[in-house]
C-alpha cells in the first residue's frame, strides 16, 4: 500500500481528465503497481501452512507471482522507455540551452555594438546640437540685428517723414536737421549705430540719413541741390511765422545741444543758436555741406568709418 | 481515415461478486467525478446486474444514482431469501440416499465421487439440485421489475453479461472445484450482447448471469441452460471479469473493476488494450477465508454495504490518481518541449531580425 500518496478530491485538477485514458504503457506502468500491489499483499496473507500447500497445489502461487513479475517487468521497460524520452527531452533541452547560451552571447556582442553606437551617436548629437545651438544663436543674433535694421530702417523713415510733413516747419532748415537727427540718435537708429557701431550696415545708414538730410534740406530751402545760399539767410533763418510750439523745439534743442562743444559742433551749436557760432560755419553752403556737417557732429563716432 | 483527437470507445468492465457489488457502486461514483466516460459495459453475475440498472438509466449519472438507492434499498431488504420447498427436498434427498451431513458433499469433487461406493447416490442429490435452488429469486425479479426497463435498456449502452452453460448446479459447482484446484479450467463463459436478444430472453440472460450454481436457478437461453457467467474460465477470471466482449466490440481502453483480494485475471493476456484496473487497496473482505469469501458475497447488510461504496470510491480515486499523475507529467513535459520548440522558432525569427537591423548599423 502506498500510504505516502495524499488522498485526492474531486475538485482536483486532474480530475477533469479522464475523459481519455493516457497512453497504454503509462497505464500499464503507474497501474501495474497497484496491480503487484494487490498482489503482494494478498501473497503476503498466506504465509500459513495450509494456505501454503494450497498455492503451491493449485499453482496459484506460481500465477501470483508470474503475474507480480510480469508487472514488474512491464514497469521496468515501462521506465526504460520513460528514461529514453527524458534522456531525448533533457538532451534537447541542452541544445535548446546551448542555442540560447550563444544567442545571448551574440545578443551580447550586439548591445556592446549598440552601446558603442549609442555613444558615438549621443557625441554626434551633443556636437550637433551644440552646432545647431550656436547656429541658431547666429540666427537669433541676425534675426535681432535684421529687426534692429528694421526699426532703425523705420525710424530713419518716419523720422524724415515727420521732417516731409512739415513737423518741425517753426525752426530753421539747419534746426530741422539737428532736430531730426536727434531724433534718429535717440530712437532705433542710434541704437543700432551704438550696438554695430564700424559695421557696414551702420555706415550705409549714415549716408542713407545724409542723403535724405540733402535732400530735405534742399527741399526745405527750395533750392537745386548744387545751389550755394547763404547760412545765415537760409541755413540759420527760422521761418517767419512761427508757431507756438516752436520755442519748446528751440529750447529742447538748446537742451540737447547742451553737451556739445561749438568747437566740436560748430553747426548744431549755430543751428540751436540761429548764428554762426564759429569761423569753421561757412558763410555760404550748399545743402550737402549744411547736411554732411551736422550728421558728422550729431553721429561723429559711426561717421568717423564712413 | 481516422481522427487523431477522436476520443476512443471505453469500456468498463464490472467483474462479479455478489454484495461486493457494492464496491461498484463507489468506483462509479468515484469515475463520474472524475469526468468518465463510458460507452459500453460488460458484467458478470452482480456486475451484470449493476450494468443492467446503469444501461437502463439515460444518463450515466442518472444511472449512478439509481444504483445508489437500489443498494441502500439492497441494505434494508436483502434479496437472499430460502427458497423453502427446494430446501426441504434437498434435505430430504440427502438424508435418505446419503445418511452423511451435507456440508461433506461439498467437500467432494467429481473424480473422488465417481471412485466412491456412494457415487450414485450423490448423483441423485445432484439431479434434485439440478432442478432445485435454495434460495428464491422472487427478490431479484422484484428488483428487476424496479429497476429494469426493457425499453429504457434498448436505448441504454451496449451491455454484454457473461453466462456459463450449466451442466447442473451440482456439476457446475464440481466442475469449479476441479478448476480451483488446478486440475482442468472451466470451459469459457459465453457473453452474450442483452439488447440483441429477444425480449424474454434479457431478463434470463441477466438472471442466468447471476445465477450462483445451487443457490439460484440456471435459466434457459435458446437451446440451453444457463447459470453464473463467472465460472467460465475460473483459473483465468475469463468469464468473471468479461473484457473480451468490449474487445471485439471495438473498446481501445477498458477500466476493470475487481472485487475479489488479488485476482488473478491477467491484463497481460490483452496486450492491445489499455486497461485500468481497480483493484482493492485493502482486503474486500476482511474474512480472508472461504466461509468468509462466501458471507461477503451473500452479507447484504448495511454497515458492509456502505464499507464497500466507500472502498470501491476511494480505490477509484487512488488508482487512477495514480495513472493521470504520470500522464499529466508526460503532458507537461510534451507541453514544455513544444513550447521550447517554438521558442526556439521565434528566436530564430528574432535572431534574423537582430541581424538585419545590425547590419544596417555597420
Amino acid at each position: 500500500m502506498s500510504h505516502d500518496i495524499a488522498p485526492i478530491t474531486p475538485d482536483a485538477p486532474l480530475c477533469q481528465t479522464l475523459n481519455c485514458l493516457p497512453e497504454k504503457f503509462v497505464v500499464d506502468f503507474a497501474n501495474g503497481i497497484d496491480v503487484a500491489r494487490d498482489h503482494i499483499r494478498v501473497q503476503r496473507g498466506r504465509t500459513s501452512f495450509f494456505s501454503r500447500m494450497y498455492d503451491g497445489f493449485t499453482g496459484q502461487g506460481a500465477r501470483r507471482n508470474a503475474e507480480i513479475n510480469a508487472s514488474l517487468a512491464d514497469g521496468v521497460e515501462a521506465s526504460l522507455r520513460w528514461l529514453c524520452e527524458l534522456t531525448e527531452s533533457l538532451a534537447h533541452s541542452n541544445w535548446a540551452i546551448a542555442q540560447v547560451s550563444d544567442r545571448v552571447t551574440a545578443l551580447t556582442g550586439n548591445v556592446a555594438q549598440l552601446a558603442h553606437y549609442s555613444a558615438d551617436t549621443r557625441r554626434q548629437l551633443e556636437d550637433l546640437a551644440h552646432q545647431v545651438d550656436v547656429r541658431i544663436q547666429g540666427m537669433a543674433r541676425e534675426i535681432a540685428r535684421i529687426d534692429f535694421i528694421q526699426k532703425a530702417q523705420l525710424n530713419v523713415d518716419a523720422t524724415f517723414d515727420k521732417w516731409a510733413a512739415g513737423r518741425f516747419a517753426g525752426l530753421a532748415p539747419a534746426a530741422r536737421c539737428y532736430a531730426a537727427l536727434e531724433e534718429l540718435r535717440w530712437g532705433a537708429l542710434g541704437d543700432y549705430c551704438r550696438n554695430y557701431g564700424g559695421q557696414r550696415q551702420c555706415r550705409d545708414f549714415m549716408q542713407m540719413v545724409t542723403h535724405r538730410a540733402i535732400k530735405q534740406l534742399a527741399e526745405d530751402a527750395a533750392i537745386n541741390l548744387q545751389t550755394t545760399v547763404d547760412t545765415v539767410e537760409v541755413w540759420l533763418a527760422a521761418p517767419p511765422a512761427r508757431r507756438g510750439d516752436s520755442d519748446d523745439m528751440q529750447q529742447a534743442l538748446a537742451y540737447l545741444a547742451d553737451g556739445m562743444s561749438t568747437d566740436a559742433a560748430p553747426f548744431v551749436s549755430s543751428a540751436v543758436q540761429q548764428r554762426p557760432a564759429s569761423r569753421s560755419v561757412p558763410l555760404i553752403a550748399r545743402a550737402e555741406r549744411v547736411a554732411e556737417a551736422m550728421v558728422q557732429e550729431v553721429f561723429p563716432q559711426e561717421m568717423a568709418n564712413v | 481515415m481516422s481522427d487523431p483527437t477522436r476520443i476512443p470507445p471505453t469500456g468498463l468492465v464490472l467483474s462479479g461478486g455478489g454484495a461486493k457489488g457494492a464496491y461498484q457502486v463507489g468506483l462509479l461514483k468515484a469515475l463520474l467525478e472524475l469526468g468518465a466516460g463510458i460507452d459500453m459495459l460488460a458484467g458478470a453475475s452482480m456486475g451484470a446486474l449493476n450494468g443492467a440498472v446503469l444501461a437502463c438509466a439515460p444518463s450515466l449519472p442518472e444511472g449512478v444514482q439509481r444504483l445508489e438507492t437500489l443498494w441502500n434499498t439492497l441494505a434494508s431488504q436483502s434479496p437472499v431469501e430460502a427458497n423453502t420447498p427446494a430446501y426441504l427436498k434437498l434435505l430430504a434427498a440427502a438424508g435418505l440416499t446419503l445418511g452423511t451431513p451435507l456440508p461433506t458433499v461439498f467437500a467432494q469433487v467429481p473424480a473422488l465421487a465417481q471412485s466412491m461406493r456412494w457415487a450414485g447416490s450423490a448423483m441423485q442429490v445432484a439431479g434434485v439440485w439440478s432442478e432445485s435452488a435454495l434460495l428464491s429469486d422472487g427478490p431479484l425479479k422484484a428488483l428487476m421489475d424496479e429497476y429494469l426497463d426493457t425499453e429504457d435498456l434498448m436505448r441504454g449502452l451496449p451491455l454484454y453479461v457473461a453466462v456459463f452453460e450449466s451442466k447442473g448446479g451440482l456439476a457446475d459447482l464440481l466442475r469449479c472445484a476441479v478448476a480451483e484446484a488446478g486440475l482442468a479450467d472451466t470451459p469459457p463463459s459465453r457473453f452474450v450482447h442483452v439488447q440483441s436478444l429477444p425480449a424474454q430472453e434479457r431478463r434470463n440472460a441477466l438472471l442466468a448471469s447471476a445465477a450462483i450454481p445451487l443457490l439460484y436457478q440456471a435459466r434457459q437461453i435458446g437451446d440451453a441452460r444457463y447459470s453464473d457467467g463467472g465460472q467460465g474460465g475460473w483459473q483465468t477470471a475469463q468469464g468473471n471479469t468479461p473484457i473480451t466482449p468490449l474487445i471485439e466490440a471495438g473498446c481501445k481502453q477498458v477500466i476493470v473493476t475487481h472485487l475479489t483480494d488479488g485476482s488473478l485475471w491477467s491484463r497481460h493476456d490483452f496486450p492491445d488494450t489499455t486497461v485500468l484496473e481497480i483493484r482493492p487497496q485493502t482486503p474486500i473482505t476482511p474474512d480472508g477465508s472461504p466461509l468468509g469469501a462466501a458471507k461477503a458475497a451473500l452479507g447484504f447488510d448495511s454497515s458492509n454495504i456502505s464499507r464497500l461504496m466507500k472502498q470501491g470510491y476511494q480505490d477509484t480515486m487512488h488508482c487512477v490518481r495514480r495513472v493521470m499523475k504520470a500522464d499529466q507529467s508526460r503532458q507537461a513535459l510534451r507541453q514544455s518541449e513544444q513550447a521550447l520548440t517554438d521558442s526556439l522558432q521565434r528566436g530564430n525569427s528574432a535572431d534574423a531580425a537582430l541581424t538585419d537591423a545590425m547590419s544596417r548599423l555597420q
